[in-house]
C-alpha cells in the first residue's frame, strides 16, 4: 500500500525499506520521468526562439527574435592565420622600408630631429600602413550625386597600392546604395522636402551666424522643436546642429560627479565620450543583457559610491535603440521595468531607430508599444531617417528648459542651418501624415517589408547575419581580413556599393559588411542586390551558416570579461 | 571603417587571447612548426624538439613580452603604450583563463617519448626525448625560464635594468 503511493508520486523520495529489485524499478521510473521532463525543456528552448514573448509575462507585445550565430571554429582558425600572415608580411615590409629597399610613403621624422622624442609612434601606425592601406579603396569613395537608392561614384585608380589615388574622369553611374543610412528615403533632391528647403534658403539664407542663445534662434527652430515633441509624444524637445555633439555635450549637463552611468558594452563613441566628459562613474554591462544590468544596479544601490559608500546622486542607464554594428534592438520593456523598480533614469539614443522602427515610424518606443513618458531622456538624430543633419533631445519640459541654459551645445554651438531645419519639418510632417498625403505611412511600411524580405532571403542563402529580424541594419559576417577588401571590390565591380568594417572597430574575428535597407529600394533593386550578393558569396565562400542559431539571450560572449576601471 | 574603436572597448588587444578559436590556433601553430622542423632531413628528433622549444619561446618572448603598445591608435590616451601584450591582457587582471593557459603550455615542450603533447608535460617530454642530455637540458631550461619569468604577476610592469622601458 505504502509502496504503491510512493510509486505514484513523482517526487524524489526514495523508499529505503523495500527489496533491491523494487529500488531498481523506482530508480528507473524516477530517471525515466525526469528524462522526459528534461527532454521536454530542451526541445522547448532549443527549437522555440520566440520564448521571450511568453516568458516575461507579456512584457513584450510582439515576438523578439534575435540571432547571433557563433563563429565556426575552422573559420576562426583561418582568420587568425590570415592576420598572422599579414603581420609577418607587415614586419617584412617595415624592414624593407627601413633599409630603403622599398619606397616609404608614410610620414617620417626629419633627419635633424631623429634624437628628439618621437613625433610619430611607429608601432601605433603598424595596422594602418600594413593592413588598412592595402584595402583603403573600399572607404572614402567620393559620391557625386544625391545618396539615394542609387548613386554615382567617381572612379579612381591607384598606381602605388592605395597610397595615392587618381581620378580617371569617369563616373560610375547608378550604383545601388546599400550603405547610406537612408532608411525612409528622404535623401532626395526633388520632391516637397527639397522644394521647401529651397524656398527657405531664399528667405533666410544658408548660415545663421550665431548661437541659439544669442541671436540665432529662428522661428523655424521653434516650430521644428514643437513638431519633434509632437512626433515623439513628449512635452518638449530641443535640437542641436550635430548628432555626435548632442550626446557628448548633453550627457555632461545631465550627470556629474557622484552619479553613476550604466552604459551598454557596444554604445557609440559619442555616448562613451559624453559619459567620460561628465566625470561620473561609468559601469559597463554586457550587450543587451538584462541580468548583467540588474546585477550592476543592485550592486550599485547596495554598495553606494566607491569609497564613501554614500548613495548615488542619480543612476543613468544609457542604451541605444538600434546598435548599428550588431543590428540588435534594445530590450526596452525590460529596461523600463528595471528602471522603475530600482528608480534609475533612462537615456535612450534613437539615432538609428527613429523613423525606422514602429508601425507609425516613431522609433523603438512605438515598436514595443510603450509609453514615451517612461523614457526620461529621448535622444535621436535627424541624419538617418529624415535626410537632414543634427540631433535632438526630448523629454519633460523642465528637463529641456534646464538643457537650454546648461548645455554646451546650446550656449556655444551655432544653430542649425535653415534649409536643414526645413527639411526636418517637411519630412517629419510627411511621416506623421500632416501634409495630407500617405507617402510617409507608405514609406514606413515599405521599409519594414524590405527589411523582413532582405533578411529572410540572406538567411535562406546561407549567410550569417546578426541582429534582430526587424532592424534595417543588416550586418553580414565576412570574418577573414582578405575577404573584407575582396567583398567591397567585387560588389563595386558589379555596381553595388556596400560598407565593410573590420578590426579594430569590431572584435578581431568578426569583420562584417553592413547593409542599410532603405524605403527607397524597390523590390527589383533588392532582388538584383541579393543575386549579386549570392554570386559574390559563392565566389568568396561566404555562406558560413550552419543554421545553428542560438536563441537570445545566449549570445556567445566571454564570461570572463574584465574592464578597465579607473575610479 | 575608421582605424580605431567605435565603442566602449578601448583596447581590443585585451580581448584577443580570449576570442573564439585562439587557443586552438595557438596549439595548431605549434604543431605546424614542429612538423616543419621534423621534415628537415638531417636533424635528429631530439634536436627538432629542442628547436621547437627554442623557436616557440623566442617568438613568444618577442611578441608577448617585448613589443609594447598596440598596432593601432586607441582612445585610452596612451595608457597601454608602455605595456607589453602580456601586461595588456584582460587589463592587467592576473590569473585569468588565457594567462593560465599560456603559462601552462610552456612547460610541455620537452618531449622524449613518441607519444605527444599533453601540454602539461612538454617540458618533461622534451627532456625525455633528448634522453636527458645535459646540453639540451640546460638550453631548454634557460629558454623556458626566459619566457616563464616575465609571466609571473610579481613582474607585471617591471623592467629589469631599464631594458625595454620606453
Amino acid at each position: 500500500m505504502m509502496r504503491k503511493e510512493k510509486c505514484q508520486s513523482k517526487t524524489a523520495f526514495f523508499p529505503l525499506n523495500c527489496p533491491i529489485s523494487l529500488k531498481v524499478v523506482f530508480l528507473c521510473v524516477f530517471v525515466y520521468n525526469n528524462m522526459f521532463v528534461c527532454l521536454f525543456f530542451y526541445i522547448c528552448f532549443s527549437v522555440f526562439q520566440v520564448h521571450l514573448a511568453s516568458c516575461y509575462g507579456g512584457l513584450y507585445g510582439r515576438p523578439f527574435i534575435e540571432s547571433f550565430e557563433e563563429t565556426p571554429m575552422l573559420v576562426a582558425v583561418l582568420t587568425y592565420m590570415g592576420y598572422g600572415i599579414l603581420t609577418i608580411f607587415g614586419y617584412l615590409r617595415d624592414f624593407l622600408r627601413h633599409w630603403q629597399i622599398e619606397k616609404c610613403s608614410i610620414a617620417r621624422e626629419k633627419e635633424n630631429q631623429k634624437d628628439f622624442v618621437p613625433l610619430y609612434q611607429d608601432f601605433e601606425n603598424f595596422y594602418t600602413r600594413n593592413l588598412y592601406m592595402r584595402i583603403r579603396d573600399n572607404w572614402n569613395r567620393p559620391i557625386c550625386s544625391v545618396p539615394g537608392a542609387k548613386m554615382d561614384l567617381m572612379e579612381r585608380t591607384s598606381r602605388d597600392y592605395n597610397w595615392t589615388f587618381e581620378y580617371t574622369d569617369r563616373v560610375v553611374q547608378d550604383v545601388i546604395n546599400l550603405g547610406s543610412y537612408n532608411y525612409l528615403g528622404f535623401a532626395e533632391n526633388t520632391g516637397p522636402c527639397a522644394d521647401s528647403a529651397c524656398e527657405v534658403t531664399m528667405k533666410y539664407g544658408v548660415g545663421v551666424t550665431s548661437t541659439r542663445q544669442e541671436i540665432g534662434n529662428l522661428d523655424r527652430h521653434e516650430e521644428m522643436e514643437k513638431l519633434v515633441a509632437k512626433f515623439l509624444g513628449v512635452e518638449s524637445a530641443m535640437a542641436f546642429g550635430m548628432g555626435f555633439a548632442t550626446n557628448s555635450m548633453n550627457i555632461p549637463a545631465l550627470a556629474g560627479k557622484g552619479c553613476l552611468i550604466l552604459s551598454d558594452e557596444l554604445n557609440h563613441a559619442s555616448l562613451v565620450l559624453g559619459a567620460r566628459l561628465s566625470g561620473s562613474t561609468i559601469r559597463v554591462f554586457k550587450h543587451n543583457n538584462m541580468q548583467s544590468l540588474e546585477k550592476l544596479l543592485r550592486e550599485a544601490i547596495v554598495h553606494g559610491q566607491p569609497r564613501t559608500h554614500r548613495p548615488w546622486k542619480k543612476i543613468l542607464i544609457v542604451v541605444e535603440g538600434i546598435y548599428s554594428m550588431e543590428g540588435s534592438i534594445v530590450r526596452l520593456p525590460e529596461v523600463i521595468a528595471l528602471k522603475k523598480r530600482y528608480r534609475a533614469y533612462l537615456y535612450l539614443d534613437e539615432a538609428h531607430s527613429i523613423g525606422a522602427l514602429g508601425p507609425k515610424g516613431r522609433g523603438v518606443v512605438d515598436y514595443f508599444g510603450l509609453d514615451p513618458c517612461d523614457v526620461d531622456v529621448m535622444m535621436g538624430t535627424f541624419t538617418k531617417s529624415f535626410g537632414a543633419a543634427g540631433g535632438y533631445i526630448a523629454g519633460k519640459r523642465e528637463l529641456i528648459e534646464y538643457l537650454r541654459s546648461h548645455s554646451h551645445s546650446a550656449v556655444y554651438a551655432t544653430s542649425m542651418s535653415p534649409p536643414v531645419v526645413e527639411q526636418i519639418i517637411t519630412s517629419m510632417k510627411c511621416i506623421m501624415g500632416e501634409d495630407g498625403t500617405t507617402i510617409g505611412c507608405k514609406r514606413v511600411r515599405q521599409l519594414a517589408d524590405n527589411t523582413v524580405y532582405f533578411r529572410k532571403r540572406l538567411r535562406e542563402m546561407g549567410f550569417i547575419t546578426y541582429g534582430n529580424n526587424d532592424s534595417p541594419v543588416v550586418p553580414m559576417m565576412l570574418y577573414m581580413p582578405a575577404k573584407i577588401g575582396a567583398f567591397g571590390r567585387e560588389m563595386l565591380k558589379r555596381n553595388i556599393g556596400v560598407v565593410v568594417v573590420g578590426f579594430p572597430a569590431t572584435p578581431i574575428i568578426e569583420s562584417r559588411a553592413r547593409f542599410c535597407i532603405s524605403a527607397a529600394h524597390t523590390k527589383d533593386m533588392l532582388d538584383r542586390a541579393l543575386s549579386v550578393i549570392s554570386e559574390v558569396g559563392d565566389l568568396l565562400q561566404l555562406k558560413y551558416s550552419r543554421h545553428r542559431i542560438q536563441p537570445s539571450p545566449a549570445r556567445p560572449f566571454d564570461d570572463n570579461v574584465y574592464e578597465d576601471i579607473d575610479d | 571603417m575608421n582605424v580605431g574603436t567605435a565603442h566602449s572597448e578601448v583596447n581590443p588587444n585585451t580581448r584577443v587571447m580570449n576570442s573564439r578559436g585562439m587557443w586552438l590556433s595557438y596549439i595548431l601553430g605549434i604543431g605546424l612548426l614542429h612538423v616543419i622542423l621534423l621534415s628537415i632531413p638531417f636533424v635528429s628528433v631530439p634536436v627538432v624538439w629542442t628547436l621547437t622549444n627554442l623557436i616557440h619561446n623566442l617568438c613568444m618572448y618577442l611578441l608577448l613580452h617585448t613589443v609594447k603598445g598596440t598596432p593601432f591608435e586607441t582612445p585610452d590616451q596612451g595608457k597601454a603604450r608602455l605595456l607589453t601584450h602580456w601586461e595588456q591582457m584582460d587589463y592587467g587582471v592576473q590569473f585569468t583563463a588565457s594567462r593560465k593557459f599560456l603559462t601552462i603550455t610552456l612547460t610541455p615542450v620537452i618531449i622524449t617519448s613518441s607519444s605527444f603533447t599533453y601540454p602539461r608535460f612538454r617540458y618533461i617530454l622534451t627532456s625525455f626525448y633528448t634522453k636527458y642530455d645535459r646540453v639540451h637540458f640546460v638550453v631548454n631550461t634557460v629558454s623556458l625560464l626566459t619566457v616563464l619569468i616575465p609571466k609571473l604577476p610579481q613582474l607585471h610592469g617591471v623592467r629589469i635594468f631599464g631594458i625595454n622601458k620606453y
